[in-house]
């Protein structure tokens, strides 16, 4: 699965550990989202869709 | 621009890994005390049934530690928990190999005293190895 989530963190100028923060994950999980290595949760990803203030299919795309 | 901010851990990482530290250092520590006492006190070729309670000892911190990695596979997030869980099988079918093949060695005569150390230490060396690949595959 693709996604806009390095692309959204840079916006905000965020780390990869300040974002893992917001979201109470580690920053490996980050790197594994942002380099495609691993798809979240359903919980997860509204997690990160509320953060960003995003619909889950504006951030994940198939 | 945030590439050498993104090779930092995060302050929840930071306290994950403070916890597991403490908590299993708390154990290798009470082992250490444990196979002290046993080499010291315990009579482990004498002749009462003593002897198998005191070989059995360090078994006390050692299901310490087995509660300290439960209670650290709870603390991870989910993408950590599928790459442990994946560490964990591939040190189970380690440990299987390994005893398989001293098992068939043995009907061949082989009889080895160490085999549940070599055993053991293949589990825990497959676990090693892969637990340091997966952390330096996500830098």
């Amino acid at each position: 699965m693709n996604n806009c989530l390095r692309e959204l963190r840079a916006e905000r100028g965020w780390s990869q550990a300040q974002l893992a923060d917001e979201l109470d994950v580690s920053r490996q999980t980050i790197n594994a989202l942002e380099t495609g290595k691993f798809d979240p949760s359903l919980p997860l990803a509204f997690k990160i869709a509320e953060l960003f203030g995003r619909k889950i299919e504006d951030i994940f795309q198939p | 621009m945030t590439s050498k901010l993104d090779t930092t851990y995060s302050r929840g990482d930071r306290a994950r890994a403070r916890a597991y530290a403490r908590e299993f250092a708390v154990g290798i520590v009470a082992y250490v005390l444990v196979i002290g006492a046993v080499i010291a006190w315990g009579d482990l070729s004498g002749p009462g049934w003593q002897r198998y309670v005191w070989a059995l000892l360090p078994l006390i911190p050692t299901l310490w530690l087995v509660v300290v990695v439960w209670r650290h596979v709870q603390r991870v997030d989910e993408y950590q928990r599928q790459l442990l869980l994946r560490q964990l099988a591939a040190a189970f079918a380690a440990m299987v190999g390994v005893s398989v093949t001293l098992g068939l060695l043995s009907f061949a005569g082989l009889s080895m005293t160490l085999a549940p150390w070599i055993i053991y230490g293949a589990g825990m060396l497959t676990w090693g190895v892969l637990a340091i690949l997966d952390s330096r595959g996500s830098r």
